[in-house]
């Protein structure tokens, strides 16, 4: 049996067959634009952040009323914390990094206003940042403690002459020489060297393209609000934040402990937009999958029906189970197929307007024959059982009147 | 002959309950998808102030950095805050209907009674024009006056929530708090106000709750205020003072003017040309002049308020809707095809071609109706579902009277294009013709 019985059939129902394949076409263009921006999503989440996320608390503490002395305050606290069981290192910080806030500034390589700068993220820790993060250090040293000093507010912080700079801040301002040693100049041209170089770490603003770009001076921030960041053993994390919350609370009642949160909670509210996008076009595409998915298992067991008597006579005529299942699966994937056709032209014009007009990521063409071959299993799947139904037509319907 | 119609309808879905499930469940899906995204684009849209959105103009003067501009990327922009200085003697100069500087800060308001702990509560530190600019509505009390901006008193306005918290919800006009150990008096309770998006503070996030009270702006030098906001520097400058922080060219000052009507947006411009000429004068000012007003929808538009993601969906979700249809018209189609005998036969009988149309749209109608009102449900749904994902304060995201009218609209409209053909179709089957056959 060819494909002539096949194609009449088709063609007595063409606006059908040419719907199905329309919306097999629209299906495959929203579903590999979407997948391509939910791998993105996914990715993007999943960086490596050059931390240990997962062992990390933060709390803010900040004091006030007459007498409050806050030089005091964040010696005693980081005691405090560094005498609880568990705890590995802690440091008060200006900012804390993946946390959506941050500072951030622009440094050069020689002392001339005139030249563009770099741009990077920026922190102010103790010596015991880089631990009280997981951070580890691949080059030079760490800050000598006489090198930290407390910042209080609104004084003018004298620009301290070690720093300690991330690998793709040392690329970006040193390409391929070797940065350590190096001495790079502030926006008001005062120099500082670079002691220690970071292979990885991320600054504060996870959408930001500089994210990699991190500077570290020694000190400690006395600001109005005080950020702690300390690393705690593994494990230990969720039993240790209401110890730390409360301790710190009762240490000095002229304060409000304005919370204690892990980091791996604010790293994920940072990236909250990005999960909210890769679940909504999830859901919208396992949605889309299922109700094409049934429209065609629907409409071909409509058709078996209608044809019941056409595929008795056919059986009656000789022809066997497996031609008719054929006749059916091959019916289904010049659909699919045509549909495929239609599709791919689609979701290129789909991929063209997302990245013109919202300036998205262009689509990795990979992405079209997966997608193509995809479907063809996924129609192939969905058509069997009808066509498996068809294909038990006794040859003696034929004979009867419907 | 519509509720025969409509009977006739109910009747032929109820015989082929598979098709007509699978019709209804498509157009639930593609409307439940389709207006979830829409109400989330229609909200971020949405025009926080109608009645006066073109006469609240937030204002931008070039003050950067003589070599580089503020934004690398639009290089014709000026820095969308302005320095404290600036913003002090625009509001002394009020040459506006009315002008707010201001800018969110954060402070601890110590316990009222004993056993009670202190607690942290955000603050938008501004003028007391603030609340008429803006509609702010009051259930006790009011805002401040322009004395009380002038002499800088300790004056504050709270939100109803942090009133609820503080005082019970009872009215506590003229009671008093004690915040960075100044005794504040309370001046006026503002009622539930939620614009979205947060027109007056883009920057600072254009989805956020409002700041849980309001205090004078005047009070910065005196209390030494420190904003929780954003602030942009480019000039290496001493500061190790307040005083010279407040004399820096930091921009981190959010100014707002509210002019009689939108005529006189040129007249506003000049006089703030007048303004940066003389500061000009005076060694400031070194970039060209540049000098902007931008009304509430402008100034949305300039902080890209609708993010990029909102209008992917929207799109994507209308291409689904688009399958939805295809799929209606497929399976619809299929249905009429298989009624061929009954149509031919009411044909024969008398029915003529405009009776049997119109009983197939009304078929169409009705089943879009129903997919309309179940593609709500879902919508409800996928509300809560972003609203959770997005953590959105409570009651942010929820449809509206326009949103259900859209959905129903669409259902039915989208409904009835689908039928469109299929009724074409079944019409053009002549009487009898099929009844030969069989």
């Amino acid at each position: 049996m060819g494909f002539g019985p096949m194609i009449s059939a088709l063609m007595r129902n063409k606006t059908g067959a040419i719907l199905v394949a329309l919306q097999i076409a629209v299906t495959l263009a929203i579903v590999i634009n979407s997948l391509y921006i939910i791998v993105q999503r996914v990715e993007k989440i999943n960086r490596e952040t050059g931390m240990d996320v997962n062992n990390v608390i933060v709390t803010y503490v900040r004091g006030f009323g007459e007498g409050f002395d806050v030089v005091d305050s964040i010696t005693n606290d980081i005691d405090l914390i560094n005498s609880i069981p568990g705890v590995v290192a802690a440091t008060v910080a200006n900012h804390v990094p993946l946390s959506g806030s941050g500072s951030g500034t622009g440094l050069r390589t020689v002392a001339d206003e005139t030249i563009e700068s770099v741009s990077t993220g920026r922190y102010r820790w103790s010596e015991a940042g880089l631990d009280a993060l997981g951070i580890e250090l691949s080059r030079g040293r760490n800050f000598f403690p006489e090198e930290v000093n407390y910042i209080l507010p609104a004084s003018d912080p004298p620009t301290p002459p070690s720093i300690i700079v991330t690998q793709d801040l040392a690329n970006d301002l040193f390409g391929e020489e070797d940065a350590l040693g190096k001495t790079v100049y502030w926006g008001d041209m005062e120099p500082s060297k670079i002691v220690g170089i970071i292979d990885h770490m991320h600054g504060s603003w996870v959408s930001w393209d500089k994210l990699g770009n991190v500077v570290i001076q020694p000190g400690k921030p006395a600001y109005t609000t005080n950020k702690y960041i300390i690393r705690v053993e593994p494990g230990m994390r969720d039993k240790l934040m209401p110890i730390i919350e409360k301790k710190l609370g009762e240490s000095n009642r002229q304060r409000v402990v304005k919370g204690v949160e892990s980091l791996e909670e604010m790293a994920q509210r940072s990236y909250r937009r990005d999960r909210g996008m890769a679940i909504v076009l999830s859901v919208v595409i396992s949605l889309l999958i299922g109700l094409t998915a049934l429209v065609i298992v629907g409409l071909a067991s409509f058709h078996v029906t209608q044809r019941t008597k056409q595929i008795g006579t056919l059986r009656a005529l000789g022809a066997r189970r497996i031609d008719i299942i054929r006749q059916f699966m091959l019916e289904n994937w010049l659909i699919t197929t045509t549909g495929a056709v239609f599709g791919v032209v689609l979701t290129g014009l789909v991929a063209y307007w997302l990245e013109v007009s919202f300036e998205l990521p262009r689509l990795d063409w990979r992405y079209l024959p997966a997608g193509v071959l995809t479907l063809w299993v996924l129609s192939s799947l969905a058509a069997f059982e009808p066509a498996r139904r068809a294909a038990s037509v006794p040859p003696a319907v034929a004979t009867r009147s419907v | 002959m519509f509720k025969y119609n409509v009977k006739l309808a109910f009747k032929s879905m109820r015989r082929n309950p598979i098709m007509t499930g699978l019709m209804v469940a498509a157009i639930a899906v593609g409307i439940g998808v389709s207006i979830t995204t829409l109400t989330v684009y229609y909200l971020m849209s949405g025009n926080p102030i109608p009645d006066k959105s073109n006469e609240l103009f937030a204002i931008t003067m070039d003050s950067w950095d003589p070599l580089r501009p503020f934004d690398d990327d639009n290089p014709e922009r000026a820095p969308h805050q302005v320095t404290f200085h600036d913003a002090e003697r625009l509001i002394a100069i009020g040459k506006g209907k009315r002008q707010t500087a201001m800018f969110e800060s954060s402070l601890i308001i110590e316990p009222i009674n004993d056993g009670e702990l202190p607690y942290e509560a955000g603050a938008r530190v501004t003028s007391g024009d603030f609340f008429p600019m803006f509609n702010v509505p009051f259930i006790y009390g009011s805002g401040w006056d322009k004395a009380a901006d002038e002499a800088a008193e300790p004056m504050v306005v709270l939100t109803k929530a942090l009133n609820e918290r503080l005082f019970g919800g009872d009215d506590s006009v003229g009671k008093w708090l004690t915040m960075q150990g100044t005794r504040f008096q309370v001046a006026g309770v503002i009622d539930a106000w939620e614009p979205i998006p947060r027109f007056y503070d883009p920057i600072n996030g254009g989805f956020r709750e409002v700041n849980d009270m309001f205090i004078p702006y005047s009070l910065t030098r005196t209390l030494e205020l420190q904003s929780t906001g954003s602030d942009w520097g480019w000039k290496a400058e001493e500061i190790s003072s307040f005083e010279q922080w407040l004399n820096s060219e930091a921009v981190w000052i959010q100014y707002i003017v509210e002019l009689d009507s939108a005529r006189d947006r040129d007249e506003y411009t000049s006089h703030l040309d007048a303004y940066v000429g003389e500061q000009k004068r005076l060694g400031r000012f070194e970039r060209p002049l540049n000098n902007n007003l931008y009304n509430v929808m402008e100034w949305m538009e300039y902080h890209e308020v609708v993010a990029t993601d909102s209008k992917v969906l929207v799109g994507l979700s209308f291409l689904f809707l688009t399958v939805c249809l295809l799929s209606t018209i497929a399976l619809m189609l299929t249905k009429f095809v298989g009624k061929k005998g009954e149509t031919s036969l009411r044909r024969a009988l008398g029915a003529s071609r405009k009776v049997i149309f119109r009983q197939q749209i009304v078929e169409v109608a009705v089943v879009g109706f129903s997919g309309g009102l179940i593609g709500l449900a879902l919508a409800g749904l996928g509300l809560q579902g972003i609203e959770y994902l997005y953590d959105a304060p409570a009651g942010l995201v929820t449809l509206d009277w326009v949103m259900v009218f859209a959905a129903i609209a669409i259902a039915v409209f989208s409904g009835m294009i689908a039928g469109l053909y299929p009724a074409w179709r079944v019409c053009s089957i002549p009487p009898a013709a099929q009844l030969k056959t069989q």
